[in-house]
């Protein structure tokens, strides 16, 4: 669907707007509210620059939204209203230049990039202009402020070494503080790489929380300092999704939990994710809302299956099967 | 001896086998391999793609890197 018709098809939602299907499946002797997002529609952007490649990861500010685009070698700069604004990078080795970004994340006036090919976090202001970064000893992955000058990076194992971090804290002029969370290893290494596959969310103090996205039901909370202060159970109504793959090494079970995940203001929006033609499992396109007692507050439904995604005021930004971005309000 | 001129004509064999295998134009040095083998990885995981095709990807990395540490 092109931009002038996804408008269109964003204002024709807008017009039956707002269904709160109560009711929606009483589970554990309690209603859940059921909703469906609402999207906002995107203005048009005819500049081919505005067109993402590949959209790995996003972040905001007070008024921008960060889109990193690992094809293009950029950071995409987009309003809160989806309008283009501008980009940075390009791609190559030297400072400014970017070798598939893959995570982004907005610190004060910095935009901190992931440079993932380059092993290396570098640092941007609001201009685009690179101000430094620093080398790290694996390709980083997500990158995330957790405020007090402090950054959290993710790394994806890379199989060949035991006890791996998934966490790395640095301090913003690239001191190491702290890195944690083992990756878990066993006799097959491709299994692994699906039980190692985490997401992060931010939380608003300096902390964090860690998902798995698959095999656990649980929340795990670190403090700043990179201490697991908490675990929290996730209420069993947002269901594992059970796919079992055929493989080299036999049958490989997977219990999907989450497709991705996003935190606004103490609730967590977790997306199931949905069974692709009976024999996959893919990116979905419903939302639990949990609170942080890990209950099931509502489900959002949205018009189409999203990948990446943040909520922030109640407003979800994600990136869809096309890798086009789309804006939903999902309310509270 | 007989047996003697076996092992030594096996161990000279082997020998020979060793040093063309290593001398082999084909053979990568490992740290390409390795380095290789990563981007597929990191390039297939940020596909975000459903799990089926994830783990068909990643294992075409791993018979690639195979290869590559072979010369193949």
């Amino acid at each position: 669907m092109d931009m002038t018709g996804r408008a269109a098809a964003a204002a024709a939602g807008f017009a039956l707007a707002v269904v709160i299907a109560a009711g929606a499946g009483p589970t554990g002797g309690q209603t859940v509210d059921r909703r469906k997002a609402v999207e906002i529609a995107v203005p048009a952007n005819e500049s081919d620059e505005a067109v993402l490649g590949r959209p790995v990861a996003l972040a905001l500010d007070a008024d921008r939204l960060y889109i990193a685009d690992a094809l293009d070698c950029a950071v995409k700069m987009f309003s809160k209203d989806g309008r283009f604004l501008g980009s940075f990078g390009r791609k190559g080795r030297g400072p400014g230049e970017l070798a598939f970004p893959s995570g982004v994340a907005a610190a004060g006036a910095e935009i901190i990039v992931a440079d993932k090919l380059n092993f290396r976090i570098q640092v941007f202001d609001g201009q685009g202009k690179a101000r430094g970064g620093f080398k790290v000893p694996f390709a980083p992955d997500r990158v995330f402020s957790l405020g007090a000058q402090k950054l959290l990076v993710t790394g994806n194992p890379t199989g060949r070494r035991r006890d791996e971090p998934l966490l790395h804290v640095y301090e913003a002029g690239g001191r190491p503080l702290w890195e944690g969370l083992e990756a878990r290893t066993s006799s097959d290494p491709i299994l692994d790489t699906f039980r190692n596959m985490i997401l992060v969310c931010p939380g608003e103090s300096g902390d964090f929380h860690v998902i798995f996205r698959s095999g656990e039901r649980t929340i795990l909370h670190f403090s700043g300092s990179g201490a697991l202060t908490g675990r929290t159970a996730v209420d069993e109504r947002h269901a594992f999704k059970i796919l079992d793959m055929p493989s080299p090494r036999g049958v490989m079970r997977l219990a999907g939990f989450c497709w991705a995940a996003a935190l606004d203001r103490g609730l967590f929006y977790l997306s199931a994710p949905e069974d692709v033609d009976g024999r996959d499992l893919g990116p979905g396109r419903t939302v639990s809302v949990i609170d942080g007692q890990g209950r099931l507050r509502s489900v959002v439904d949205l018009p189409c299956a999203v990948h990446r995604f943040l909520v922030a005021d109640g407003r979800l930004f994600a990136i869809d099967d096309e890798g086009g971005l789309r804006i939903f309000e999902v309310g509270r | 001896m007989k047996k003697l001129a076996i092992l030594a004509l096996a161990g000279l064999v082997l020998f020979a086998a060793g040093v063309s295998y290593a001398a082999a134009p084909g053979l990568n040095n490992q740290t390409d391999c390795n380095s290789n083998h990563q981007k597929c990885r990191e390039y297939t995981l940020n596909l975000d793609a459903p799990w089926y095709k994830v783990m068909v990807l990643l294992t075409a990395c791993d018979f690639a890197f195979g290869k590559c540490m072979l010369g193949l």
